[in-house]
């Protein structure tokens, strides 16, 4: 393995004091500040139960998903809910034991949406005996489980193929989204499964596994190819998108995968156990709380089941994911740690100057053109050109954003910029269209 | 693509651009009604009227919401409006600039020339002679607080204004300033800067670009200048805006190219 080559100025490489490893170290300048609240901090409330869950089509862009229930049945934890049409290997499994409720399909019968009404606690058992020295073994035993589909790809944001091997495998322990909760504090009392999840991501590439964390303690132990790096800054420092561009930049050739800091503990926890981990430490916050919260709850919970103790607010907007690149859906989605609760009286949220709140008073304006301010290279920390790469995902020009390198991007790496343009267009929208077609031209 | 959360309030849109830029406006047009007294009403009706006239036209022909833009650019275009033009020059050149310099592209941010630009340039080209009457210090002054706020809110570009300003004090150095030199530091050369040159949508679109595209402006203006001693700084500036604006686009592939390079540099080395 020839030495890690550091590939923008801004990385500073320093000794670990106690093991002398290098760590690799970026500090941002660029980002965004937003000012939201607080966020949680302190006690995790114990297990929140919720009435129902769901299963949500959209966090798999480009599957076609084969349903293997129907309405009605009594499903367990861990069990098959649907796979893959193309790569049936790829299993997508049930987050709680319950009863189907509803299946929603959308155009062209695509699964839009499953919910499960839970009831019971029985669980599917798997046996990661053949998965402890086995590659194939354990690739086996996270597609079983599911765990499969905490992995994404860059470029295009998929589910991964089975057989693939990825350049690098990056993990982000750190989350710099407004009202995120603090990784380090998610992490303490579960480290050594942390480390166990880790050293099993090492099996599944021939390339590094980068633990991208804050600077501070270290979250896992390096050795070999595991390595570590740190990441300053403002948001985005905290996301995937950002670490990968500096330390392995995608392309059609090169392909990474990124995965959660909890997907990884919970890969952790099924090589140790066997048992699938169906919940996530999620931060509940918002205008629309009474206070921000740490709680426990199922992957795909109800949103509104989640905050009924937590406000006073009739109708808050709930969105599953922070406030830039959040979505206003039922059920939290795949990838997000966080709901974002706006109260329904909120006016100015995230909190804006003067100027902003006082032109309130103006109508809102049609999605217009792209207007190329100063500021979207300020809260854009990749060596990438925003206002041309927002022009040319605007008209669609998919050649020139594949140029401009929009291939090392996904939708949460443009929501500053949807925010700031006066436009008004959904850059991750776009962009999400624009990979889309990009991964057909690949495929044919 | 509309946005998906609309929950969230975005920081800017059309409006909020239209009514800012507005704002930076009022001083100096409040300054040049106080210096020009009931002249300039007739003309401040007349493009107030087009700048209405134009888009509702186009936005009627193409089924699209109308949008308020023009607004800044019938007040810029009268702000500057070189003395005694005859009322129907002023109302051809500036639907001239209206149209052929925003709308035919499809509004504002898809063109390339800032519509006052274009009309400016057309009035100056088919009418030359006109007795420039050039505003005072004042409204100078009016400007730069307006372009103060531009910057301040994001709206200008620091990058576009420092490169400006040092491509015209380097040159200004090199070749020490004749008699026509004073008309430079006029009102037609802040609002110009403003107004015109420091337009997002006619200025460069990346970072280098700014400075490059702030540089040229600067370098045209002290050139035109010099070329033309006498014809008024508002045609320097306008005709230096006018330039500057059709190489933006040439240096933003520059400067993308030279990215698209070093990208694919990192992808074989790193």
């Amino acid at each position: 393995m020839p030495p890690q080559r550091t590939p923008l100025k801004m990385a500073l490489t320093r000794r670990d004091l106690q093991t002398g490893r290098v760590i690799v170290q970026f500090s941002f300048r660029k980002g965004l500040v937003l000012d939201m609240g607080a966020a949680p901090k302190g006690d995790l409330i114990a297990p929140l139960s919720v009435g129902t869950v769901g299963f949500l089509g959209q966090d798999y862009p480009g599957v076609t998903f084969d349903l293997r229930v129907a309405e009605g049945d009594l499903v367990r934890m861990g069990q098959t809910l649907c796979v893959d049409r193309h790569r049936p290997d790829i299993r997508f499994v049930a987050p709680a034991t319950g009863r189907i409720s509803r299946i929603t399909l959308g155009a062209r019968r695509r699964l839009e949406a499953l919910e499960i009404a839970v009831e019971g606690d029985a669980e599917h058992h798997l046996d990661p005996a053949h998965a402890q020295g086995d590659d194939a073994g354990l690739r086996q035993l996270l597609l079983e489980s599911g765990a499969w589909a905490g992995f994404r790809t860059r470029p295009f944001g998929h589910v991964p193929d089975p057989g693939h091997r990825p350049a690098s495998i990056f993990v982000t322990a750190t989350d710099t989204n407004p009202l995120a909760a603090d990784p380090v504090a998610v992490l303490a009392p579960q480290m050594a499964l942390f480390q166990r999840g880790a050293e099993a991501l090492l099996r599944l590439t021939d390339g590094p596994v980068f633990i991208c964390q804050q600077p501070g303690p270290p979250l896992a132990e390096a050795q070999g190819r595991l390595r570590l790096a740190h990441f300053a800054g403002p948001h985005p420092s905290g996301q995937a998108g950002s670490h990968i561009h500096r330390l392995m930049p995608v392309s059609r050739q090169r392909s990474v995968w990124q995965i959660g800091y909890q997907e990884v503990v919970a890969i952790g926890h099924l090589l140790e156990t066997g048992r699938i981990m169906g919940t996530r430490v999620l931060s509940l916050a918002g205008s629309g709380l009474i206070g921000p919260a740490l709680v426990k709850a199922p992957l795909g919970a109800c949103l509104a089941d989640l905050v009924k103790n937590q406000t006073q607010d009739p109708a808050p907007v709930l969105l599953s994911g922070p406030i830039l690149s959040g979505h206003a859906t039922a059920y939290l989605r795949r990838h997000d740690l966080q709901v974002t609760a706006v109260a329904s009286t909120a006016r100015s949220y995230p909190a804006r100057p003067f100027w902003h709140r006082l032109m309130d008073v103006l109508p809102a304006a049609p999605i217009g053109a792209t207007l190329p301010l100063e500021a979207f290279e300020r809260a854009f920390p990749f060596d990438l050109l925003p206002a041309p790469l927002m022009r040319a995902l605007a008209v669609g020009d998919v050649e020139t954003a594949e140029r401009l390198g929009c291939l090392e991007l996904l939708e949460e790496d443009l929501a500053p910029l949807s925010w700031l343009c006066p436009s008004g267009s959904d850059y991750g929208a776009l962009l999400r269209r624009a990979l889309n077609r990009l991964a057909e031209e690949r495929v044919e | 693509m509309t946005r998906q959360n609309e929950y969230l309030p975005a920081l800017w849109d059309a409006h909020r651009v239209t009514a800012t830029t507005c704002a930076a406006l009022l001083a100096p047009l409040a300054l040049a009604i106080h210096e020009r007294g009931a002249g300039i009403m007739a003309p401040l009706v007349l493009a107030l009227g087009l700048a209405v006239f134009w888009p509702l036209v186009f936005a009627r022909m193409r089924g699209r919401a109308m949008g308020w833009d023009s607004i800044v650019t019938a007040l810029v275009f009268v702000l500057l409006l070189p003395g005694p033009v005859a009322l129907w020059q002023q109302g051809l050149a500036l639907s001239f600039g209206l149209v052929l310099g925003g709308l035919i592209f499809g509004g504002h941010g898809r063109g390339f020339l800032n519509p006052a630009v274009a009309g400016l340039a057309f009035l100056l080209f088919s009418f030359p002679g006109a007795a420039i009457e050039v505003p005072g210090p004042s409204v100078a002054i009016a400007a730069g607080v307006g372009g103060a706020l531009l910057l301040g809110l994001g709206l200008l570009s620091w990058r576009v204004v420092l490169g400006f300003g040092i491509a015209i004090a380097g040159l200004m150095a090199v070749f020490p300033a004749s008699e026509g030199w004073v008309a430079l530091q006029s009102a037609s050369l802040v609002l110009g800067l403003v107004f015109l040159i420091g337009d997002p949508v006619a200025a460069a679109c990346t970072n280098v670009g700014r400075w490059l595209y702030g540089g040229l402006a600067g370098t045209l203006v002290v050139m035109l200048g010099h070329a033309g001693d006498g014809v008024g700084a508002l045609t320097t500036v306008v005709f230096a805006a006018f330039l500057a604006s059709i190489f933006a686009p040439l240096i933003d592939q520059l400067v993308i190219t030279l990215n698209v390079q070093r990208r694919a540099r990192r992808q074989r080395n790193g």
